[in-house]
């Protein structure tokens, strides 16, 4: 299991918005996007729409889904589930645990494993 | 009568989205799917990465193979010849006879062909299958001269991705700025002006003949200018392919007259897609619709409408379009009356909005504006009121309008 990263506090990213925690800084192969979904829990997937290149932390997040700004594929944030077309699959989802004011994410540990 | 077999006749999106709903929808029936290219695959990219050689044949793939034996789905190679409503059969040109509780058209279009002299000729090309941009890409290489007949989305898309190849790209339209009833006048200036900065060239006019020889095609206009080219394709529209429910004594008017459920004029056959047509109940008939969304909301709504479960409610109409390294969307209807609002970032209309008298959304359309259109779809289905001096301006994101 990986190591945990974390990557600021509850207040910096606002209810409805997402960060992007970079490959290169998150040890996986991906990007990854940190959503503040607006039940007020984080969720975090690999950031690049299953279905083309497209960033779902620029998405509309709503609920706890994002729509991708492209082709508006939807995928479920707890999940990763594509809930529709273009999108047929899932994106990879991490682990994410808010400590305290920390988020802290988890790369490569699946929120089904976790 | 419970339903117990569907049988689907065309896998585009609108055939494809049916089965995929039955099953999400809870249907455990015999479902098959009937189509003469087999493997349901997705149109969208066919102008774009597919024509373009950066997805193949699995990337476009509406489901993996996989997907059909998880949920059941019989994919039949074939061409349906005729239909039998009362029998709910379907029999193939091979012969081989298919019988179901419910028949599904979903058959699609046919690209339009130039009805002028010359338009016929074999090597006239259109693009509306995976084989079409085959043959294409095929004859695409630097210096190529392609002429494209008609400067609309498959048009311009496909220019665009011709100039990858280097390929010398003319385009031809009747109207100086297409697309203007779609996006609205100022965005598309914008995108019209793309193809030249692009290295394509655009010209007006109205082809009138088309001959070949051993130097190529010539497309004569109606402005007296020749256009000369290796390679000529035409993307000018399609029409409904509704010769199967025509012949089968289903009612048609340019596409299959169906209801809101997707129900034709006999009870045992659904239309859905581009060959289905609207009728309301009081006997309008509405514009058949093309865009990709339309054939998933179709599908949806007749696998809802089979079943006999509640229509799945859909929102204003949404497209995309891409070229020259830009994303073009376009939500509702930018067309008609209305306060016509255009959002500029540095001098340049990133965004148009159309807003009725009491200050509702109609239509909106951006250029790379991601957020923009899904705050747009939103404002517009849920009514929302919002202020044209809040549009105009750059600096306030339309999320914050839409909550």
């Amino acid at each position: 299991m990986s190591e945990a990263i974390n990557i600021g506090t509850i207040d910096d990213i606002d209810e409805g918005e997402a960060r992007v925690i970079p490959a290169e800084e998150n040890g996986t192969d991906q990007d990854i996007a940190v959503f503040h979904a607006e039940d007020g829990n984080f969720y975090a997937l690999d950031d690049t729409c299953t279905h083309e290149t497209a960033s779902l932390a620029d998405g509309w997040i709503e609920g706890t889904e994002v729509e991708c700004p492209v082709h508006s594929a939807k995928f479920c944030l707890k999940s990763g589930t594509a809930l529709c077309m273009p999108a047929t699959i899932a994106a990879r989802t991490h682990k994410v645990e808010v400590s305290g004011q920390d988020v802290l994410l988890y790369p490569a540990v699946s929120v089904v494993d976790a | 009568m419970s339903i117990e077999s569907v049988l689907i006749i065309g896998g585009g999106l609108s055939g494809f989205t049916t089965a995929k709903e039955l099953r999400e929808r809870g249907f455990a029936g015999m479902l098959s799917i009937i189509d003469p290219e087999g493997m349901p695959y997705d149109r969208p990219p066919l102008s774009k990465d597919y024509l373009a050689g950066s997805k193949d044949a699995t990337g476009i793939a509406l489901a993996p193979a996989s997907w059909y034996e998880e949920n059941h789905v019989t994919i039949v190679t074939g061409t349906v010849a005729a239909l039998d409503p009362d029998a709910g059969t379907a029999t193939l040109k091979d012969g081989r006879v298919l019988a179901a509780d419910r028949l599904v058209l979903a058959t699609g279009g046919k690209a339009r062909r130039l009805s002028i002299p010359g338009g016929d000729l074999p090597g006239v090309l259109e693009l509306r299958t995976k084989n079409d941009a085959d043959r294409l890409r095929s004859l695409l290489a630097p210096g190529v001269r392609l002429a494209i007949v008609g400067a609309g989305l498959i048009g311009a898309e496909t220019a665009s991705s011709a100039r990858g190849f280097g390929a010398e790209v003319t385009l031809v339209d009747p109207v100086e700025i297409p697309l203007v009833p779609v996006i609205g006048e100022v965005l598309a200036t914008r995108l019209h002006a793309m193809h030249a900065e692009h290295q394509v060239r655009t010209v007006t006019g109205i082809p009138e003949e088309i001959t070949h020889d051993a130097r190529g095609y010539r497309l004569a206009l109606s402005t007296g200018e020749t256009i000369e080219a290796d390679v000529v394709l035409v993307g000018i529209g399609i029409t409904a392919a509704t010769e199967l429910a025509e012949a089968a004594g289903l009612d048609t008017d340019n596409g299959v007259l169906v209801d809101e459920r997707g129900a034709t004029s006999h009870p045992r056959v659904f239309a859905v897609g581009d060959s289905a047509r609207t009728r309301l109940a009081d006997g309008t008939l509405l514009r058949r619709a093309e865009h990709w969304e339309h054939a998933m909301n179709a599908g949806s709504s007749a696998a809802a409408a089979i079943l006999e479960q509640d229509l799945p409610v859909h929102g204003a109409s949404w497209f995309w379009s891409d070229r020259h390294g830009v994303h073009v969307e376009g939500v509702g209807s930018m067309h008609g009356e209305g306060e016509h609002i255009v959002r500029m970032l540095d001098g340049v209309p990133i965004a148009a909005f159309r807003l009725d008298e009491a200050g509702l959304m109609l239509g909106a359309a951006a250029i790379d504006g991601g957020l923009t259109v899904r705050a747009a779809r939103r404002i517009i289905d849920r009514l929302i009121k919002v202020d044209a001096l809040a549009l105009a301006d750059p600096a306030t994101p339309l999320k914050k309008l839409a909550r």
